[in-house]
């Protein structure tokens, strides 16, 4: 492991194509690592299946998977587009998130959201903010341009910053605040100028009634200077420009890095660069998912649990693991409890994730929740029955059960005291065993370490 | 009088029955002192913000029954100065707020007169969102001021919440934090961990998971699943153990004596919010017909508060604790010919607890010289928030509300 942890500080190394070997063999701990961050974890044939297919056949899965995609989401978009209400929006959200042929698409589109932090109480359409998690969705592992085209014109987004006028006489600075601090540059990469010159660019476009119009008098034809460059420019000029800062390509790596490596430390500069660089030429988000997922670093120790499961996460991977669905309009409901509101990030900086998902409080909600799911009744309902799917697989006397469901959720990957914590079912009335599982479901899910992505 | 039966009973869905309920003899507080230099976090005093949503009239609460502007003004609203419970030769309390007018006798209960801010909005939406975010300069600022409050904490701890919203409406902006996550619960229980399922009594698992020192979240997580626990069950010991203070039966009655059981079970919460008058605008709003809601209200309000205060003070609790409500504004002087009024500009803040050093605060603003019908601030609502975060919380204010703004030498610290 000290022989990794050195060669992890060698970018070509760290970056390169994870191939199974003696010291660091494909085994049921990296394919549930796998499963919890390219997706909202898995079942016990999506498990089963990755230790056969191997790490890089089970990410080309993961990337593109068969089925008809567009078609399931197309689905979901007719339900999603027929409701008028918030409320509805979050359960179809979640539900996508559980049924979706395409998980870490869905993982992606929640990174979006929380990159693009709009939020419905502000835009006050559900029909908006429909619109606007669809574009997130159509280019959450596409191209980051389009996506920035697409944001920059969405009705959605410019209610939420107030910036539904643009007048030639007083360029709103919303748009361009947003853009350059919180979705591509970040505080320090431009100057107040900077911001006031885009301003006059972005001058012309409004919402009116929730729909985008441009009027060319209002538009502010006068030269700009942005970020080095002159020139009479428009919007698109502002987000070329913008693209091309090697601060735009570099932030959105280092913020992928955390959702989908580590959230412990900031990653070298030196290990940073190469993808960077990379991402600058096309800003392709799928190439970049992608190596970071194939890579040596991601299959090491300084990625393997070393994030915080956002409320979602939480919920749906013990909802993926017990092969069911569950009622998500209540489920949308407890994961605004746990601080995630879908639609409703906290501020346009979306959720500030890691540790601080994480508190005394906190925990009572997730194990309060846990309980909920696992109970056989109440809101939840008898959908998740963990004695049902172990048996499914084959497993049925207490000590394989208590085994398969420790592999299950945990690849039972945990120190020895942990391991032994969860007590497995002892015989006792005949209809016991039922209940037992379940109380040995829920002690497995509240171990500190299932909250780890 | 003109409150009615009637008017009690749509506003607090019941009668005002009085319930016995029991609650634990006190907690003694024993905190480990603070190692070094005095910190600023180590205090346990706790804040509880009460909202009245709607826009309260300060006229009708405190009443200047005896200027003749205010009779003039309010043909039918008016409260005869046989009714009011006095507090002076000017103003007195509303008649059905004789337990506030207890509390200011016993010393438990103070007036800040004249809170408003410049520019103030009429708007309730624009209005509340700007005492939620405490900068009323900054459309864009999407943070609540006790947000702020708890996020300005939190590094110091990490795994205990410093703040709670109770009661059954969605949590109020004032509360929203970029980077900490704030309950918002109903009931004490739900802050405990529940029965585990398959299992009827909750399970008394061991929590205690050796340090990691390799994995920074790990440690967080189990350090965080120690505190849940032991916190769970600090609040379950008062959530079960007797007690004989006595709440009215109306729902903020309830809120206060879930605080009242979280205070007691000491579990690090330093700020409490909760609200009276429902979500949306609120029922402070009334344009007509005000007198009869107003009336159940403001005795909904002064009732429930005053068993508060009562029951912290017999656990010798009170000196911990710190009220205060908020509204989004005053109301306009003259009504508006539908037994009604407008919104407004100044009016009270009310203060309780066992630590006030004066009861009545600042002049009482003028009935004549108005702007826009409403009477006009003297006192910025951010000094009292000042107050309360720099003086009672010990916390910094100047980087929860963005500038110092001079705190009020009202209070016993």
């Amino acid at each position: 492991m000290a022989a990794q942890i050195e060669k992890l500080k060698d970018s070509g190394w760290a970056w390169a194509e994870y191939e199974p070997d003696a010291e660091r063999p494909w085994n049921l701990a990296q394919a549930g690592h796998l499963y919890r961050r390219a997706a909202f974890g898995a079942g016990w044939d999506q498990l089963q299946q990755a230790l056969t297919d191997g790490p890089q056949r089970t990410i080309d899965i993961l990337l593109q998977p068969q089925g008809d995609i567009a078609e399931f989401n197309r689905t979901y978009d007719e339900y999603e587009a027929a409701t008028g209400s918030m409320d509805q929006l979050r359960a179809w959200w979640l539900r996508r998130m559980i049924q979706t042929p395409h998980p870490l698409l869905e993982k992606m589109t929640l990174f979006w959201h929380s990159h693009f932090a709009t939020n419905a109480a502000e835009v006050k359409s559900a029909r908006l903010m429909q619109q606007h998690v669809l574009l997130l969705r159509n280019q959450a592992l596409g191209s980051f341009r389009i996506l920035l085209e697409g944001i920059s014109q969405d009705s959605a987004m410019l209610l939420w910053l107030g910036a539904e006028a643009n007048r030639k006489a007083r360029p709103n600075e919303n748009l361009a605040r947003a853009l350059m601090e919180n979705f591509t540059l970040g505080p320090g990469h431009y100057t107040a100028k900077d911001l006031q010159e885009a301003s006059r660019a972005f001058t012309g476009w409004f919402v009116l009634r929730s729909k985008l119009r441009y009027i060319p008098r209002e538009h502010d034809e006068n030269e700009k200077q942005i970020l080095g460059r002159k020139g009479n420019f428009a919007r698109d000029d502002v987000l070329r420009i913008i693209l091309e800062q090697p601060a735009t390509s570099r932030r959105l790596v280092c913020k992928l890095y955390r959702w989908l490596i580590s959230e412990t430390d900031k990653p070298e500069e030196d290990l940073i660069a190469p993808l960077a660089e990379s991402f600058a030429k096309d800003y392709d988000v799928l190439k970049l998912v992608e190596t970071m997922l194939r890579s040596n670093l991601f299959f090491s120790p300084a990625a393997y649990r070393r994030r915080i499961k956002c409320p979602a996460e939480f919920a749906i991977g013990i909802v993926n693991a017990l092969e069911e669905s569950v009622s998500t309009t209540q489920l949308a409901n407890d994961l605004t409890d746990l601080g995630q509101n879908l639609y409703d990030p906290p501020t346009i900086k979306g959720w500030a994730g890691g540790k601080h998902w994480i508190n005394s409080t906190a925990i009572v909600a997730r194990r309060n929740l846990a309980a909920a799911l696992l109970r056989g009744s109440g809101p939840y309902g008898n959908k998740l029955n963990p004695l049902v799917v172990a048996q499914r697989h084959g497993y049925a006397t207490h000590e394989s059960v208590r085994q398969f469901l420790l592999d299950l959720f945990l690849q039972s990957d945990l120190d020895s005291d942990v391991y032994d914590s969860p007590q497995k079912p002892v015989s006792g009335k005949d209809d016991g065993m039922e209940e037992q599982t379940r109380s040995l479901a829920y002690a497995i899910v509240t171990l500190p370490e299932f909250n780890l992505a | 009088m003109s409150c009615t039966r009637r008017d009690f009973l749509k506003a607090t869905m019941g009668a005002a029955t009085m319930l016995s309920l029991a609650l634990p003899a006190p907690n003694v507080l024993v905190r480990a002192a603070s190692t070094g230099d005095a910190q600023r976090d180590d205090r346990d005093t706790v804040l509880v913000v009460v909202q009245l949503s709607g826009g309260n009239d300060g006229l009708n609460t405190v009443v200047p029954y005896a200027d003749d502007e205010y009779a003039r003004n309010r043909p039918t609203l008016r409260l005869q100065s046989k009714d009011v419970h006095k507090i002076d030769s000017y103003i007195g309390f509303h008649p059905r707020m004789e337990a506030f007018s207890r509390l200011y006798k016993d010393g438990y209960l103070g007036i800040i007169h004249g809170i408003g801010y410049p520019n103030s909005d009429r708007s309730h939406d624009v209005a509340m969102r700007h005492w939620h975010t405490a900068k009323p300069g900054d459309p864009n600022c999407q943070t609540g001021w006790l947000g702020r409050a708890a996020d300005s904490v939190w590094y110091a701890n990490q795994k205990d919440m410093p703040a709670v919203f109770v009661g059954p409406i969605a949590q109020p902006f004032g509360m929203r934090a970029e980077h900490v996550i704030i309950p918002s619960i109903q009931t004490p229980d739900d802050l405990t961990i529940g029965p585990a399922p398959g299992e009827s009594q909750r399970k008394r698992a061991v929590e205690s998971f050796h340090a990691d020192k390799d994995n920074p979240l790990l440690n967080h997580l189990r350090d965080c699943t120690a505190n849940a626990t032991a916190n769970s069950r600090r609040i379950d010991a008062v959530v079960k153990a007797t007690n004989t203070a006595e709440y009215p039966s109306f729902r903020l009655a309830e809120t206060f004596r879930a605080v009242a059981k979280l205070i007691r079970a000491d579990v690090g919460i330093r700020i409490f919010f909760t609200e009276l008058g429902g979500g949306g605008i609120g029922g402070f709003d009334n344009h007509a017909n005000q007198l009869g809601n107003h009336c159940a209200l403001l005795h909904q309000l002064s009732e429930s508060l005053a068993a508060f205060v009562y029951d912290l003070r017999k656990d010798k609790l009170l000196d911990r604790v710190l009220v205060m409500t908020i509204s989004e504004f005053g109301r306009t002087v003259k009504e508006n010919g539908r037994r009604g009024t407008g919104h407004g500009e100044a009016a009270p803040i009310f203060l309780a607890g066992g630590e006030l050093k004066s009861r009545l605060v600042g002049s009482h603003p003028s009935l004549t010289d108005l702007d826009n019908g409403a009477m006009k601030f003297h006192t910025d609502f951010r000094r009292v928030y000042a107050t309360v975060l720099d003086k009672w919380l010990g916390f910094e204010s100047r980087t929860i509300l963005d500038r110092q703004y001079e705190p009020l030498d009202i209070l016993n610290v």
